[in-house]
Formats: structure tokens, C-alpha cells, sequence
């Protein structure tokens, strides 16, 4: 490993230690919240939900992977950096001879790792119910490679994303503002617990301007293997959307935002 | 991440940058905020190898000065190099030189000491199994090494300020800026500190010192460069800065008068009568001791008993940054037994 990689590396370390080692903090309440999630919408109140081609848990899923990955995503890259902004420790990697696309790599890749991570538990939660319900079929993945792409693109793009909430931020509230009143809005209105179809028109057309519709319909795709957005389109628009913050992320360290007086 | 500085530089970079002499090379550096000029055009040399004291009242621009060097402010103007790379346009190979030891504590909270060093070492592109032998050296230098797997929180406030030195020091940093050390610590742990500093020195590391402690300056620095309002006021050692101010001669007389005695000596800066003692102030009282007690004799005035007191750093220090002429405050005193 050259000397340069080797920062790098350590602040990707550094980054996914600080989540591994918290596990009730990080991974067991989006586990138990999606548990809970399918055993309302899927299972007490599924059956009486119509979705055309599918059982209305098979439809969910996805839509709930792509919240609980793109939460967490964003809640890591931004909390982390917030996080040592508010107690000045972030100075250790503001001072030393990384580059700052390196700093913003490594932010972005530890917290889209933990979304991915996050959409692996979900997902096995729903291979569990649909597996346990006798009346249910299995959870399938009608485009493997494409069920991967959908979730490294869907969390770096939300990491990106929270690497500007955390530089943003000036207080903890700020932090729950942008998750209660920016994502957690895109998330309900992004079809995850309804067709897009069964809107009218003009809610669909003004629904294409949400990102999160492009992650739940491409995953739904690469998972059901229907979808009402063509995945390609999705994928494109997600992969430039990403790639324009992640070029975003490094201007504003480069400059000092939130990071330099 | 360089061992022996010289070396490294030579080896990796044939081509020498400018001003390699020079451990940082500030000139007309500024910086504002707003209408505050916190940095007003600083132009400062410090030599590699140096001990370099920066001294200044609060607000004198000291910690921005630093926080620049290492990218934590954002210089408005001028230019400022560490080791001749340029702090902006070479900022990883200025940032690899330096170990900063800031005042105010700024260590990452979620994991033990000891991985922290870890961490900050492996920034610097120092492998896993080296760094963590440096965390462990670094932690037995400073003496908490059995304190390696507590959380920082939990330290002590000198265990605390000790391993703000032991972070500066892990990554073997060609320039090791400390930032007020012994702020605020009891006088042996003051005294360690000094111990470790002055052995780094002797080693070859160029150290900047800020501090409020102006023994620790006269103690310790080789050059101080006393700062005020973003300005530089003055470079020089402590020993030329405080033959700037003035001696205070006490000269106890048997029979005082009630005026001063005319004595014809162009070095006598002042006297006057402070009951039964005759006082003077001039550049050198070692110097013009002997004069003023043969003069006074001649006079026929009996000296019983004189004590010179030399002029301080803190004078001057004061002096200085007040606009005051030194040399009427006292601090250190020598005594000369008639």
C-alpha cells in the first residue's frame, strides 16, 4: 500500500469502526423498524391492498430498502462530519496531508457502505416474512447485477448528500430538519407504498422531479422485474446526480465550507 | 511521512523548493474577518532546527497565525510556506511536516487513545504495524501509556494535555507547533513538558511555541517574536530583547538627602530619592555600578547596600504591546553585595 492509500484507507477505517462497533446504535432499530414495517403494511394490511402483478409486501419492499439505506447513508456522512465539527476532532483529518477528494472518498464510501449494509438487513428481513408466511412467495431479485447497481449508486448518493448536510449543519437540530423535513418527505411522496401510476398525470410528471421515485422504481425493477420508470433512465439520472454532488462535496472542501474560518 | 527531514527531502524531491532553509517562511500574510484584521500582513522567518517563541496578548493573531500553517483558517492575502512548500498550492507536503499541539482539545471522542494515534498516524501514510509502535512510544513519552486504552474524555486535565503533545508527536513531525502547552497545568507537569520539548529540540525538530508564560519563552525559545493586533512588533532572542529595557539601580545611602545628587554620567537615564535609597535607572547597571559608587563617595555620600534589577522579557513584553517604555516594573532581581 503506497503512502497516499494508506490515508485514505485509514479514514475509511476510522469511519466504518466508529458504526461496526455501535451496532444496537446503528443497525438493530432500522432492522426492528422495517420488521415493523412489513408485519403492518405487508402482513396485517397487505392483504387488502391491491397492486397489480404482485402481493402488496412484494411491492413495499424495495421502496423500504431504498428509505432505510438512503437514511442511514445520509445520516452517517452527515452525522460523522457534523460530529467533528461540533467537538473539532475532524481537525485530525483537516490537518493532515490528505487530498481532499481522498477526504470526501472516504466519508462518502464508509457511509454509502453502511446504507448498503443497511438495504442487505432489510432486504433479509423481507426474505424471512416471505419465506416464514406459507401464503407468500418468495422474495425474488429479477436482476441481480441491477439490484446491486441501484444500491451503490442510491447510497453514495445520499453519503454525498450528507457530506453537505454535515458541512452545512450549525446545530444537531439542523441535522433533524434535513432528515424530517427533506428526506423523510422525498421518501413518502417517492412511491414507496404506492404505485406511480395510480396518480393522476400531472402528480406523475411533477412525482419525476423527486430523485427517491428513480430509486424505488429502479429497484422495484431490478427486483420484480416490472417497474413504470424504464431502470435505464433511472440508473443515468441517479449516476449524475451523484456524480455532481460527489464533485460538489469536493469543491466545498476544498474551499472550507463549514470547516475553515 | 519522513523520518530525517533533510534526507527525505533530498531523496524524494531533486529538485529543491524555495526557501528550503527556512522551517516556515510567512510574508505579508493577512487575514480578516470583516472589518477585523486578525493577521495584518505577518512576515516571519523561522530557521529550521529553531526554537521559535511567539508572544502576544490574547487577540495578538498567535493561534490564527498557526491555524493557518496547517489549514484550519483560510489565509486572506499574502504568502506563507512550512519547509518551502506553499500552504495552499503544496498543502499535503506542508501538512506532513507539521504536528500541531492546539490549545483548546480537538480529539476524536469514539475511540481510545491509543487508536487515535493510531488513526492520526495512518493520515500521514504510516502502516498499521509502525504506527501503532509509534502510538505506543508516543504515549510512554509522555508518560500515559498505561492510560492507552481510555477514551480521551476520561483523562485527566494533565493526562489530557499530555496526550495533546503525544498526537503532535507521533507522526514524527519536522515542525512541531504547540499552541499555549502548559496552559493551565500544575509546575512539574510544566517542567516534564520542557523536558520533552527541549530533547526534540536538541534533536533536531523546529518548534513554534506560543505562550502566555514569558519565564517559558526566556526559558526555552532561541527567537520570540512578540505580536500584537495581527502585527509582528519584533524578532529577536529573549537576551537582546531585554537589553532593550532598562536597569533598575537601589542604592541605600547612610545619610539620604532630600534631592537626588547630580552625578555627570550620559549612561544614567534617571534618579531620584525614594527615602533612604537613591534610585537609577540605566541600559547596563552592571556596567555603571562602579561608576555610580565611586561618584557618590566623591560626594561624600556612604553607600550601605545596592541591588540591581535587571530589566525582564515581560518589561519588554509589556512595554511593547502597551507603547510603555520598559524598565519600571520589577520582575527579576540581582543582588550585589556592597
Amino acid at each position: 500500500m503506497s503512502v497516499r492509500t494508506t490515508g485514505l484507507v485509514t479514514l475509511i477505517h476510522r469511519e466504518i469502526l466508529r458504526y461496526v462497533r455501535r451496532p444496537w446504535n446503528t443497525f438493530l432499530p432500522p432492522t426492528i423498524t422495517n420488521a415493523l414495517y412489513l408485519i403492518v403494511f405487508g402482513v396485517i394490511l397487505g392483504g387488502r391492498i391491491q397492486v397489480t402483478g404482485t402481493s402488496y409486501i412484494h411491492f413495499i419492499l424495495p421502496g423500504l430498502i431504498v428509505l432505510g439505506a438512503v437514511s442511514d447513508a445520509f445520516q452517517n456522512a452527515s452525522f460523522s462530519i457534523f460530529h467533528g465539527r461540533w467537538n473539532e476532532y475532524i481537525h485530525e483529518v483537516q490537518t493532515a496531508p490528505l487530498s481532499y477528494t481522498e477526504m470526501v472518498v472516504a466519508y462518502v464510501l464508509s457511509s454509502a457502505l453502511r446504507g448498503t449494509l443497511i438495504a442487505v438487513l432489510i432486504g433479509a428481513v423481507g426474505v424471512l416474512f416471505t419465506n416464514l408466511l406459507p401464503s407468500m412467495a418468495p422474495i425474488g431479485f429479477a436482476h441481480p447485477f441491477l439490484v446491486v447497481a441501484f444500491v451503490v449508486v442510491i447510497t453514495l448518493l445520499f453519503a454525498s448528500f450528507g457530506v453537505i448536510g454535515g458541512l452545512w449543519a450549525e446545530d444537531f437540530d439542523h441535522l433533524t430538519v434535513m432528515n424530517q423535513f427533506i428526506i423523510r418527505p422525498l421518501v413518502f411522496f417517492g412511491a414507496v407504498f404506492y404505485p406511480l401510476n395510480d396518480l393522476s398525470p400531472f402528480w406523475q410528471n411533477a412525482s419525476l422531479l423527486n430523485p427517491m421515485v428513480y430509486m424505488v422504481e429502479g429497484l422495484r425493477f431490478a427486483m420484480l422485474g416490472s417497474s413504470t420508470l424504464d431502470p435505464r433512465v433511472s440508473l443515468g439520472v441517479l449516476s449524475v446526480v451523484t456524480a455532481v454532488l460527489v464533485t460538489l462535496d469536493v469543491q466545498l472542501f476544498k474551499h472550507g465550507f463549514g470547516l475553515t474560518d | 511521512m519522513t523520518d530525517n527531514p533533510s534526507h527525505d527531502i533530498l531523496f524524494q524531491f531533486p529538485l529543491l523548493p524555495t526557501n528550503v532553509t527556512l522551517a516556515i517562511s510567512a510574508t505579508n500574510l493577512k487575514k480578516s474577518y470583516g472589518e477585523v484584521q486578525a493577521l495584518d500582513g505577518i512576515s516571519l522567518s523561522v530557521e529550521q532546527g529553531e526554537f521559535f517563541g511567539l508572544l502576544g496578548p490574547n487577540g495578538a493573531g498567535k493561534t490564527t497565525f498557526i491555524n493557518t500553517l496547517v489549514g484550519l483558517v483560510k489565509k486572506s492575502g499574502g504568502d506563507a510556506s512550512v519547509f518551502g512548500y506553499d500552504i495552499e498550492s503544496d498543502y499535503r507536503e506542508a501538512r506532513d511536516r507539521i504536528g500541531l499541539a492546539p490549545q483548546e482539545y480537538n480529539v476524536d471522542r469514539f475511540f481510545p487513545i491509543r487508536e487515535v494515534l493510531i488513526h492520526k498516524a495512518g493520515y500521514h501514510g504510516i502502516t498499521d504495524e509502525e504506527a501503532a509502535s509509534r502510538a505506543e512510544n508516543a504515549l510512554k513519552t509522555v508518560g500515559i501509556y498505561d492510560k492507552r486504552n481510555t477514551r480521551f474524555d476520561w483523562l485527566s486535565g494533565g493526562m489530557k494535555r499530555r496526550f495533546m503533545l503525544a498526537r503532535a508527536l507521533v507522526t514524527d513531525p519536522e515542525l512541531l507547533i504547540l499552541d499555549e502547552p502548559t496552559a493551565g497545568v500544575d509546575v512539574e507537569l510544566r517542567h516534564d513538558l520542557w523536558e520533552i520539548i527541549t530533547e526534540l529540540n536538541d534533536a533536531g525538530t523546529t518548534i513554534l511555541l506560543t505562550t502566555h508564560y514569558i519565564e517559558e519563552a526566556e526559558r526555552l525559545c532561541d527567537r520570540v517574536a512578540i505580536m500584537d493586533q495581527g502585527r509582528k512588533l519584533t524578532v529577536a532572542s529573549p537576551e537582546s530583547l531585554m537589553e532593550r529595557g532598562s536597569d533598575t539601580i537601589r542604592l541605600t545611602l547612610e545619610n539620604a538627602p532630600n534631592e537626588p545628587p547630580a552625578i555627570d554620567d550620559e549612561r544614567i537615564e534617571s534618579l531620584w530619592i525614594e527615602g533612604a535609597q537613591l534610585v537609577v535607572t540605566a541600559r547596563t547597571g552592571g556596567e555603571i555600578a562602579p561608576a555610580l559608587i565611586r561618584a557618590l563617595d566623591h560626594n561624600g555620600h556612604t553607600v550601605l547596600d545596592m541591588n540591581i534589577e535587571r530589566t525582564s522579557l515581560e518589561e519588554v513584553f509589556v512595554s511593547l504591546t502597551n507603547g510603555e517604555e520598559p524598565g519600571k516594573s520589577v520582575t527579576s532581581q540581582q543582588e550585589v553585595a556592597q
